[in-house]
């Protein structure tokens, strides 16, 4: 073999072995375990932290809350539609007390008069003809909306 | 070239290049060998649990358009307050007596959707909330040329931000315009289901608190969940069928106005 040849080679091998020691530490550990990526990314994904603790979790302390909810029409809505939680408060909900909202543009997020809403049958009234400037919670008591207090 | 006109150095030099080649190749070799037979194991493990594969419902004849899913979302997701960036969001769609559609989703429906053309020419009106449809054949994981997002065992479409190079491919490739460069980690964003709530065995932060339940989330495979009940009761249909991406998101009542 002739000398240039044989340093040819040796040069491509040792480039080519270089290129494959590279890539083993470039690749990240969980590369294609299932496919074209990070197999370890599920879990991170999965680590992010939560904020909206679900039913459940209020029932343990407002039993009595949820039983008069769920006797009306607002039975199918759950705790935290209208008491969204603090956000960073992924801790105790003691401690950061979820929102409570009770004024007329909340309740309009909803109920405001909408071609949408009345297609569908949805109770939609024009505000500002229904009680002027009255609050919606004066009469209504927003877990049992037929509980009227006048 | 004969041996004997190798001084020794030489012939050690080789000696010991040879060794050191020879054993960084096997090395390298073995690593993936490692890995490829672990992956055999784990497939082998994954089939015989039998992985979920989630998907969602809409009910277009449910929703009202009162914007309480994309407050959730933002607030699960720490989605940026701004009016432009939204992994779920709803639009109104006005169809007019002249025939004209009106499609508008101010601030993406936060606090409530407003009719905003007068109830003499209104033909129909119907809201229709958006989110990333998890296509089985999704056109954003082709485009990501580094691999970042891709599509979990259980069919979410998912990214991963810690290799994400944020060249916005996958926002310029989403025909649903799902996608978003999300201005503090600099990297694509998207609906992930809440990835972190139903691996959980939590609803994602949408369907928890959908006042009408017109968001349906559950298990296709599963034949006894809510989703499969939904679509078994309900003709439903996918955003875009011709494009073939095969969404995993389902609408009923889906008008033909539907972009």
């Amino acid at each position: 073999m002739p000398k240039i040849i044989f340093r040819l080679l040796l040069s491509f091998i040792a480039f080519v072995t270089l290129f494959v020691l590279i890539r083993q530490f470039v690749i990240p550990d969980s590369f294609g375990k299932y496919g074209h990526y990070r197999a370890n990314s599920i879990d991170d994904n999965k680590a992010r932290p939560l904020f909206y603790k679900g039913e459940k979790k209020c029932i343990e302390c407002h039993q009595d809350i949820y039983d008069l909810q769920s006797a009306d029409v607002h039975s199918e809505i759950s705790c935290e539609t209208c008491h969204p939680p603090i956000i960073n408060a992924t801790s105790d909900c003691k401690l950061n007390i979820p929102e409570l909202k009770g004024t007329i543009e909340f309740c309009a997020q909803c109920h405001t008069k909408n071609a949408a809403r009345e297609a569908i049958g949805f109770p939609n009234i024009d505000i500002e003809e229904h009680k002027g400037n009255k609050n919606c919670i004066e009469c209504h008591n927003p877990h049992a909306p037929w509980e009227l207090t006048e | 070239m004969g041996t004997n006109r190798i001084n020794k150095d030489r012939r050690k030099f080789f000696q010991t290049s040879a060794a050191l080649i020879g054993g960084t190749l096997a090395f390298s070799i073995i690593k993936p060998l490692e890995l490829l037979a672990q992956s055999k194991n784990e497939v082998a493990k994954d089939e015989k649990t039998e992985q979920p594969l989630w998907g969602m419902g809409v009910d277009i004849e449910k929703c009202i358009g009162c914007g309480k899913c994309v407050e959730a979302c933002k607030l699960e997701n720490n989605v940026p307050r701004e009016p432009f960036y939204f992994r779920t969001w709803i639009e109104q769609y006005t169809v007019k007596k002249d025939g004209d559609v009106k499609i508008e989703s101010p601030n993406g429906g936060i606090g409530g959707l407003k009719q905003s053309v007068p109830d003499e020419d209104i033909f129909k009106s119907f809201m229709v909330p958006k989110l990333c449809n998890h296509c089985t054949d999704a056109p954003c994981v082709q485009a990501c040329p580094v691999g970042a997002t891709y599509i979990s065992p259980d069919g979410v479409v998912l990214v991963d931000e810690t290799y994400c190079i944020g060249c916005s491919y996958c926002i310029q490739a989403c025909p649903y315009g799902a996608r978003f460069m999300n201005p503090v980690t600099k990297v694509a964003d998207k609906c992930t289901f809440c990835y972190h709530r139903i691996s959980k065995g939590l609803e994602p932060a949408c369907v928890e608190v959908c006042p009408t339940d017109a968001r349906i989330f559950g298990n296709l495979r599963d034949k006894k969940s809510d989703l499969v009940a939904f679509m078994q009761k309900h003709p439903t249909e996918v955003l875009k069928r011709h494009l073939n991406t095969s969404p995993r998101v389902f609408y009923n009542g889906l008008s033909s106005e539907v972009r």
